[in-house]
């Protein structure tokens, strides 16, 4: 409730800035400072109200805070509009009296028609208001939705012509845009999920790919090989500056690769436990005897060993495991 | 696909082509020593780590003796070139056994003419 109370203020901070630089630029043609006084008088004023107001809505407690709610959110109520425009019974968005008086004061002040400007006025409030709704719910534009409806337009060359010549003659909306012979359907969506829609075929299936792959694996010929060289031959430029030379040798594996890292070729995917704690593959020997020693000898000085890869290291033991067990006949006669 | 197979072809070829560099470009080891002393260094690679670890065995006085004396057997049953012992460091322009200095692999006489043609990078005639 606080954070509605709080969007209201953003509302109302904005319909001022809205209304202060569209009247600022209708003021500047008529050269009166009399209605500006009055405007930013009331738009003063207003701010103080709704202050005061919030302190008040706080000190009272929920009640008040739902009240306001209502009146903000509630289609129905439409008792606290004093005004009674058609436009606002129509339209059944409640806008807060404060805003109306705003723009009926602003619209009083300006030369042109009165009700038109006032209606104008209470159509961006009413847009505001929406957004900020919008933006509670949750419900804004998914960017996502908006691309999968799109497809890509494909110009004609008269189109083309017709754009360029467009883009000369800046044609103007009351908005403000531009017109444009067909805008894209992204103007049109709400809520939608990601499988309606027409397919975009961006992606062509990727069907015959393995079946190339084993192909080619088969049936490269001599005659292929050394066409292949002598295109290679041909197309390989000398290079033309220090730059490429080095670019070469780099590809060719004369020169490394800069910032120089140590361990290029070298893929040790094991931790520091696998080096050193190598006890368990010491299950094949016998628990005592001269042998068992000089295993844990070879273990020790392996597990300080930080060239070899676990790998290596492994298959040592294994070695002598092999090893002393085709001594095995000799070992049990001594 | 005849198309996917030359593009396959086309990569493997530029691997193998040499770039256009300036010197020699030699295709063939310069005499039979020098290719005997590639053998060895071959092959001492390939039996490397079987030397290492016969070794550790023999090397050992927690082993029994007979054990040892069995991997000493075993590593001197094993093919003569395969001993690191036998690789000589030579030159590898001229394959000059003596005379060859580690960092530049090359004998004394092919190091100084490089360097005074000023094509040995860093190397400067020595003055003081």
């Amino acid at each position: 409730s606080t954070s509605s109370v709080l969007s209201t203020d953003k509302d109302k901070s904005a319909a001022s800035k809205d209304s202060t630089p569209e009247g600022a630029s209708k003021r500047q043609d008529n050269g009166a400072e009399a209605p500006k006084q009055q405007l930013l008088d009331i738009i003063g004023s207003m701010k103080v109200e709704v202050s005061y107001r919030k302190k008040l809505q706080q000190l009272k407690g929920s009640e008040s805070k739902k009240q306001a709610l209502n009146k903000l959110e509630g289609p129905d109520s439409e008792g606290s509009l004093p005004q009674g425009t058609i436009e606002d019974t129509q339209r059944g968005m409640p806008l807060n009296p404060e805003l109306v008086k705003a723009a009926s004061a602003v619209a009083s002040s300006l030369p042109r028609n009165q009700k038109q400007t006032e209606s104008e006025l209470l159509a961006q409030l009413r847009r505001h208001e929406e957004t900020t709704d919008k933006q509670k719910k949750g419900g804004t534009i998914n960017i996502r939705n908006v691309i999968s409806e799109m497809t890509v337009k494909k110009q004609t060359p008269a189109q083309r012509s017709a754009r360029i010549s467009g883009r000369v003659s800046l044609q103007l909306d009351e908005d403000g845009q531009r017109i444009r012979p067909g805008r894209s359907s992204a103007q049109s969506i709400d809520s939608r999920s990601l499988k309606v829609g027409k397919r975009l075929n961006i992606f062509t299936k990727a069907s015959t790919e393995p079946e190339h792959a084993l192909k080619t694996v088969s049936s490269p010929t001599i005659w292929d090989l050394e066409f292949a060289k002598e295109v290679a031959a041909v197309t390989a430029q000398p290079p033309r500056n220090g730059f490429e030379e080095m670019i070469q040798w780099t590809k060719e594996g004369i020169l490394w690769e800069f910032p120089i890292d140590n361990e290029v070729g070298m893929e040790d995917d094991a931790e520091f436990h696998e080096h050193i704690f190598l006890d368990k593959h010491l299950e094949g020997f016998p628990k005592e005897g001269p042998i068992r020693h000089f295993m844990e000898l070879v273990i020790c000085g392996l597990s300080k060993n930080p060239y070899l890869s676990v790998k290596q290291k492994v298959e040592h033991i294994e070695w002598f495991q092999k090893y002393f067990e085709e001594k095995k006949e000799l070992l049990q006669e001594i | 696909m005849a198309a996917a197979a030359l593009c396959w072809v086309l990569r493997a070829a530029r691997q193998a082509l040499p770039s256009p560099c300036p010197g020699q470009a030699r295709s063939y080891y310069v005499d039979w020593r020098m290719l005997r002393d590639v053998k060895r260094r071959k092959m001492a690679y390939e039996h490397a780590d079987e030397r290492l670890r016969i070794n550790a065995i023999r090397k050992n006085s927690i082993l029994p003796k007979e054990l040892q004396e069995v991997a000493d057997k075993e590593i001197a049953a094993l093919p003569r070139d395969s001993c690191p012992v036998r690789i000589r460091n030579r030159c590898i322009l001229t394959s000059r056994p003596r005379g060859v200095k580690r960092r530049w692999r090359l004998s004394r006489i092919v190091f100084r003419h490089f360097a005074d043609h000023a094509q040995m990078s860093g190397v400067q005639r020595a003055m003081w």
